[in-house]
């Protein structure tokens, strides 16, 4: 990793890049507020505490929740954190401010008129809604602005991430034999993995649910818009998280006190998410009766091999933080835990996730096996699940990380250490709260995406306790986490209202214990990895594809579906290969 | 080690996963546990916290 780049402060060093940043964080923590909003409204309206919309109004507010938060909020952030580690870790600025610019105005633009669309279903006689949840597949529909605007958002991350290929570019001509800087090399895996993921809901969205939002084709078939969507939508989990991961690599050592332990280590994690990322998505189609069971058990099988990135970053951050505490003079088996900053609410809110991601691998676990998923599948498991993931792992990451990051980019000193510390901490309470019940409540098999779960003459029943207890503790985790982004809202708010200051905060980042010369080259080469990436994707989803088109009565449905089997696919793979061939020999003989 | 307001909000936040889930644990060892009884052990512990905080916490004399 390059080390800190020598004297002067981020945003004195790269000024165009800091306003980018700070734009991006600004887009992230807008959209946060208002998710976070919409999250306290159902909790307390599911529980049944206080009814303050109509349960008619409750998916276009939960679809505002999940695109504001799980798309909106989380990647606007990861841009922001992906732009500041490419120019800090290659030294250099973008190529081009103007092309920056350009992404973020794309991005914008499209997340504007997505929310927009959503948030007209509120308004009864305008005619625009999109109540279609934020997994957007059909048969439920949104207005034609929504897909647009959809796509538009995501064209815009394919420039941020040409942006940063650009500046890699730029560098290597500089620097024709160095090692790929870590930082750098993780953002570079990171967007060749979305690359080859979002082509998936790039075709769902423009090939059907354009055309079939604006009644240019009649019908879609619904099990293929929905296999693109998964085939993007476990991706993207990993797309979340990678930011996270980053930070938990490269700076959460450091705030620890010491240094990475082995970058060589981070990257094969890197690429072992690049490689497994995508051949998986139907891990979450396990119960849609057109793919045949034996792909679903071919997904399950690759979700399980994701355990072993998985366990290596928990051992390599977790080693790398004991380290930091032993060189703060942290002793013993687990006495050096309590030699950790804790004051620091950049340490402990990532420290924080991290123990919480832990527990959402466990009940990752349960939705990943192929038979116990039956359990619990559409339940309020799985937003439990999602809420320690992505609701935690990842959002309280990049809370804690803006303590860090944000005055780096503003110039100004962090408002309040102490309320900043007490704001990771009531978001830790208050998701033990939510999720923990939300876990149970599943169990017990209370619906998902439900507005009112209560119904008549049927108890659902919990072995301990009783559901009376699970809904309050839904209400009251719902309600700290919500002050607890009001008090984060807030001292980002005053730090960027501050006065600039000479050195907001220590930025140097230190070399890892074990750095990257020792490893083989192998690992930097980039167009490898994206053709065996590509290669499992292909292995993976043809044959279920075919299936979908051939059974699901065509490309764009309407046909009757038939009963799905391995061998249905095959046989159109086999007839499609086999005509192709025969066309090619027509010419060529 | 000294207790630290810090220290002492990370032992509070640990507490409480503990204090939830203290019934199944219970109920492993086939005791039946009332809510009540929990909602009493997690006051005794923040009670104690605060004695020792009191006694170690910042500011305080005896501070080891
Ligand atoms: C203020 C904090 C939050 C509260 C109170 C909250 C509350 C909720 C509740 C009660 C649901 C379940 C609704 C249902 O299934 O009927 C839900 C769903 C969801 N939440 Fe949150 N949440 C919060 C933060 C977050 C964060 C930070 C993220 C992601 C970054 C997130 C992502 C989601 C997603 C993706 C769904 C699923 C939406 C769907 O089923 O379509 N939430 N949230
Ligand atoms: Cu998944």
């Amino acid at each position: 990793m390059a080390t800190a780049s020598g004297g002067g402060e981020f945003v004195d060093k790269f000024p165009d890049e800091a306003a980018v940043i700070k734009a991006s964080f600004l887009i992230a923590f807008v959209s946060l507020g208002i998710g976070a909003f919409f999250g306290l409204v159902q909790a307390l309206h599911r529980t049944n505490v206080l009814r303050v919309i109509d349960s008619a109004d409750y998916y276009t507010m939960l679809t505002g929740h999940g695109v504001l938060l799980a798309i909106v909020f989380t990647i606007f952030f990861l841009c922001g954190v992906f732009h500041w580690a490419v120019a800090r870790s290659l030294d250099r600025p973008a190529e081009s401010a103007l092309f920056s610019w350009a992404w973020v105005g794309l991005m914008t633009t499209g997340a504007v008129l997505a929310t927009i669309a959503i948030l007209g279903g509120f308004v009864p006689n305008l005619g625009m809604s999109a109540d279609v949840l934020f997994t957007f597949y059909a048969p439920l529909q949104a207005h034609p602005v929504f897909y647009i605007g959809l796509a538009m958002f995501i064209v815009g991350t394919w420039l941020s991430g040409a942006d940063w290929f650009l500046s890699y570019r730029a560098w290597r001509q500089d620097h024709p034999d160095e090692r790929i800087p870590l930082q750098t090399f993780m953002v570079l895996t990171t967007m060749i993995m979305w690359y080859i993921s979002t082509l998936g809901v790039a075709v769902s969205v423009v090939f059907f649910l354009i055309p079939w939002s604006l009644g240019l084709i009649e019908s879609v078939n619904p099990l293929l818009t929905r296999t693109l969507f998964w085939y993007f939508g476990h991706p993207i989990v990993y797309f979340w998280l990678m930011p996270a991961y980053l930070l938990w690599y490269t700076v959460l050592p450091k705030l620890a006190g010491g240094r990475l332990f082995s970058d060589p280590l981070a990257r094969v994690v890197f690429l072992l998410f690049l490689l497994l990322s995508t051949p998986v998505g139907i891990h979450h189609q396990y119960l849609d009766p057109g793919i045949a069971e034996g792909f679903k058990f071919i997904a399950m099988t690759n979700t399980m091999f994701l355990l072993l990135p998985s366990l290596l970053t928990a051992f390599t951050v977790v080693a790398s933080v004991e380290h930091g505490a032993r060189q703060r003079g942290g002793k013993g088996y687990l006495r050096w835990l309590g030699a950790l900053p804790w004051r620091d609410p950049a340490f402990t809110g990532m420290a924080l996730a991290g123990a919480m991601f832990a527990a959402g691998g466990f009940s990752g676990m349960i939705n990943a096996g192929m038979n116990i998923n039956y359990l619990i599948h559409n339940t309020l498991w799985v937003p439990g699940h999602f809420h320690l993931t992505v609701g935690t792992a990842v959002a309280l990451t990049m809370m804690a990380g803006s303590y860090w990051l944000v005055p780096q980019v503003t110039g100004t000193k962090l408002y309040s250490r102490p309320i900043g510390l007490l704001q990771v901490i009531m978001w830790f309470v208050g998701m033990v709260f939510m999720s923990n019940a939300m876990h149970r409540a599943g169990l017990a098999g209370i619906p998902r995406r439900t507005a009112e779960p209560q119904y008549q003459n049927f108890e659902f029943l919990t072995p301990i306790g009783s559901i009376f207890e699970l809904r309050v503790q839904i209400a009251l985790g719902g309600t700290l986490l919500f002050l607890s982004v009001v008090l984060f809202l807030f001292n980002i708010l005053l730090t960027s209202l501050g006065e600039e200051s000479d050195r907001p905060v220590d930025s140097h980042l230190p070399e890892p214990l074990s750095g990257p010369e020792g490893s083989p080259r192998i690992l930097d080469n980039l167009a490898m990895w994206t053709g065996i990436a590509a290669v499992l994707v292909v292995l993976a989803y043809t044959l279920p594809l075919a299936g979908i088109i051939q059974n699901g009565g065509g490309l764009f449905g309407g046909g009757l579906p038939v009963p799905a089997t391995v061998s249905a696919g095959f046989d159109l793979v086999l007839t499609t290969v086999t005509s192709a061939f025969n066309t090619l020999w027509g010419v060529v003989a | 080690m000294k207790l630290t307001k810090a220290r002492a909000l990370i032992l509070i936040a640990f507490s409480v996963p503990v204090a939830i889930e203290l019934r199944t644990v219970a109920g492993f060892f086939n005791v039946e546990l009332p809510l009540i009884a929990v909602a009493v052990i997690e006051f005794l512990f923040l009670a104690l916290l605060f004695v020792l905080y009191g006694l170690y916490g910042e500011g305080s004399e005896s501070a080891a």
